[in-house]
């Protein structure tokens, strides 16, 4: 019985998760086939149109409608938690896997003292700092928060390495003559990658308000592209007279981040180990 | 790791609200109830320096020009030239040779005295240390000499309808033969304010001249405060701040001051073309057809009301209403995407549209890429940071295909024939106009400049989206604020508050 109930509330947090980043990646689906409008088009006709009537929420000052920009801005929003958790993981995995096969040794410290360096550095400066230089975009954007976010994937990586590298399997392995890439692409990998999803899905959150922000201060994605931050910001002067502007935008990113963190929860648990156990036993 | 997870996406919703508190400018300082008979005024660009002979900007002359620094003449409301630091000036009759009779008693705020040796020393040396762009205005001066103490000679090489105009903006201001070593900090003029303090990066106090030659100012202090963001610009207004907004940045915000009781909110006209400028010195804008294709398929009625909130006015040339020459162009190229389209015989473009990251270009940028989506033109916008960056890229490399940016020098119709200007636009036989226009009667420089606006809008040289408005808001009992801003100054004198 506690079994189930235990399984009945590990879930909860994994299918409200699951539920709400279904239906961000289902927006953005459905917006590359159909919108209820192009949610660049300018139309003085439709300014500040109430909900209703064809906008079902309503529109911005030029007349955008709000829901086709909601949709379109999912696309934005995901193609940057992607990409850039993407950078993350590629790059922060194998150092970390790295510094945790060769704990001792001067690379380990090496790649691990960078890696504070990094971490010490905050993504938003970093990302205003590459769009000073090389011009604000969503790729720029993208890049920043990436690579701001290595550090957090190198050190989970690391640390679970070193748990596994103690481990009897390996030992025998490496007893047996198998060469440290062997070692960590056929016993270290699978038995790290439950927690790098955990990683990514909370650094998609993270990645998500990033992006928001950056966009919020003019360092994100350029105009008219839609994305949820520019949409914060372009509501700003409207934020006493038409609040629903601020509103749904900024629903939708606390939706979005809360759905990456829940699934970032639920799997941790699902995927946990000795969780799991204790639910055998129970 | 399940609580910092709301926490997370708690921050989410915050950052929709933030948008009231985030970021607002009002430090603890000079927040709160001001000090009687002083005042604060929100103001957008900080000055990069305080010496306007050697550095570009608007807002050295906004903050000094008129306040700190007198000229000869000055430019009233009406855009009239009325005395200033000349009592009167007397014309010759081939229009050649200036003579100005200066007012007595007049003491730079060093307590040097005045006289037409400062008028030589301060023209002179437009030629000799300026740096500036604009004092080729001032190259038909042939030579500058003093009568007496109060009287002073301006002989020109060729009469100029141009030169008593220039001379009441920055080129005329009058500076001490004692008062030049440290321009960029110490500025020494006669005017109604001495600087008080200059707080980088946040305010700029101007003092009460109590030594001042004319009516001393109703008010001790003002200070200037820069705000980067509207919106925080308009919080420190409500929360009471500031006393002035002097450049609402966010018309769709003005409901917020509604209250009669509280504010007001002052109207008027500048001197701001908002041009959305076309390279004329490449493809495909080198084609006068592709120019024109565009300036018909925007409709700026419909720019001006999603973009700005339906406030400035629609003109159609370089020139303000407020110029004598000015002629309503805007029916040169009304909005017609078809007529658009069959200029363009059928072909489309893509191009670049670098524009400068403030908030009228960026909210304009987004209606004319949409229009000209409509016609088949591919607008990338590409948002450079401003000014650094927007004027290394396209203002002096030219490197872009269109861009929007607020000309608010005023009488500017010049800077089209300088084909080196990033317009790229050459056509001689407008710098032949603007010549005849100088030189020539009252009467031929109003008919000459009437016709070199118009060339410009019927060689579509650019488009002219709006021109920028005047829009002030101030608390309720702040007086003598003015209507228009049609000189380079932010005019102090009769400023007061009740």
């Amino acid at each position: 019985m506690r079994g189930l109930a235990m399984r009945g509330r590990l879930n909860a947090g994994l299918v409200a998760g699951g539920a709400l980043v279904a239906v961000v990646v289902l927006a953005a689906l459905v917006s590359f086939v159909w919108t209820p409008y192009d949610p660049t088009l300018v139309d003085a006709a439709a300014k500040l149109h109430e909900p209703g009537g064809g906008h079902l929420l309503g529109a911005d000052k030029f007349g955008r409608d709000t829901l086709s920009q909601l949709m379109v801005g999912a696309r934005t929003t995901l193609y940057v938690g992607i990409v850039a958790v993407g950078i993350a993981a590629l790059l922060g995995t194998p150092l970390g896997v790295l510094a945790g096969m060769t704990p001792r040794g001067w690379l380990s410290e090496l790649v691990m003292r960078v890696n504070d360096l990094v971490f010490a550095f905050p993504a938003l400066l970093l990302a205003v700092m590459l769009g000073a230089v090389y011009g604000a975009g969503t790729l720029t954007a993208m890049i920043a928060i990436g690579v701001a976010t290595v550090p957090a994937f190198a050190r989970v990586a690391r640390a679970a390495t070193l748990q596994v590298m103690v481990t009897d399997y390996v030992l025998a392995a490496r007893a047996a003559g198998r060469r440290g890439g062997a070692v960590a692409l056929r016993h270290v990998l699978p038995n790290i990658s439950s927690v790098l999803i955990v990683q990514a899905s909370v650094s998609f959150a993270i990645a998500i308000l990033a992006e928001a922000a950056l966009s919020f201060l003019g360092f994100g994605t350029r105009p008219p592209t839609p994305s949820w931050g520019r949409m914060l910001q372009e509501s700003q002067e409207l934020l006493f007279s038409t609040p629903r502007l601020a509103l749904w935008p900024g629903l939708a990113v606390a939706l979005a981040v809360l759905g990456f963190n829940l699934l970032g929860d639920g799997l941790r648990d699902f995927l946990d180990p000795k969780l799991r156990r204790i639910r055998a036993d129970g | 790791m399940r609580r910092i997870g709301i926490w997370i996406a708690v921050g989410g919703l915050l950052l929709g609200t933030a948008a009231c508190g985030g970021g607002s400018g009002g430090g603890p300082g000079t927040g709160g109830t001001p000090k009687a008979a002083s005042l604060s005024v929100g103001a957008v660009a900080e000055p990069a320096n305080l010496d306007f002979t050697s550095t570009e900007g608007a807002a050295i002359p906004q903050a000094l020009l008129v306040n700190v620094y007198e000229g000869l003449v000055k430019l009233d409301q009406n855009g009239r030239i009325v005395p200033l630091l000349a009592e009167k000036w007397d014309v010759s009759g081939d229009r050649r040779t200036y003579t100005f009779t200066l007012r007595p008693g007049v003491k730079f705020s060093s307590g040097a005295p005045f006289t037409a040796d400062d008028v030589v020393f301060s023209l002179d040396r437009v030629r000799s240390d300026w740096k500036l762009k604009i004092k080729a205005q001032l190259d038909v001066v042939d030579k500058v000499e003093k009568k007496d103490d109060t009287t002073a000679v301006v002989t020109l090489k060729r009469p100029s309808n141009g030169f008593l105009y220039a001379m009441a903006t920055r080129l005329g201001a009058m500076f001490s033969r004692t008062g030049v070593a440290d321009l960029p900090n110490k500025p020494v003029g006669t005017g109604p304010y001495v600087l008080g303090e200059w707080r980088r990066g946040d305010s700029l106090r101007l003092d009460a001249n109590p030594s001042y030659w004319g009516t001393k100012p109703a008010l001790s202090s003002v200070t200037l405060k820069y705000f980067k963001d509207a919106t925080a610009m308009n919080n420190a207004l409500l929360t009471g701040g500031i006393d002035v907004i002097s450049s609402v940045q966010a018309p769709e915000s003005l409901q917020q001051f509604a209250d009669p009781g509280r504010f007001q909110v002052i109207e008027g006209t500048t001197n701001g073309e908002v041009v959305l400028s076309m390279n004329n010195g490449r493809p495909p804008f080198d084609d006068k057809s592709v120019r024109q294709a565009v300036r018909h398929a925007i409709d700026h009625k419909a720019l001006l009301d999603t973009a700005w909130a339906g406030r400035g006015q629609l003109i159609g040339s370089m020139t303000p209403p407020t110029d004598p020459w000015y002629e309503d162009r805007t029916g040169d190229y009304p909005y017609d995407p078809a007529k658009a389209k069959e200029l363009l015989g059928g072909k489309t473009y893509t191009v670049k549209m670098r524009i400068p990251n403030l908030p009228y270009a960026v909210a304009s940028a987004q209606v004319v890429k949409s229009q000209l989506a409509q016609v088949g033109i591919t607008a990338d916008i590409e948002p450079l940071e401003f000014p650094a960056r927007w004027l290394d890229q396209v203002f002096s490399k030219g490197d872009y295909d269109l861009s929007i940016i607020n000309h608010v020098e005023p009488r500017d119709m010049g800077i089209f024939a300088d084909k080196s200007y990033y317009f790229r636009y050459d056509n001689p036989e407008f710098g032949k106009l603007l010549a005849a226009a100088d030189e020539g009667t009252e009467q031929e420089q109003t008919d000459a400049l009437k016709q070199a606006a118009k060339l410009l809008s019927d060689d579509a040289a650019a488009d002219w989206l709006f021109l920028f408005p005047n829009l002030i808001v101030a608390k309720k009992g702040v007086t003598g604020l003015p209507q228009n801003a049609i000189a380079e100054s932010f005019d102090f004198t009769a400023l007061a508050k009740q």
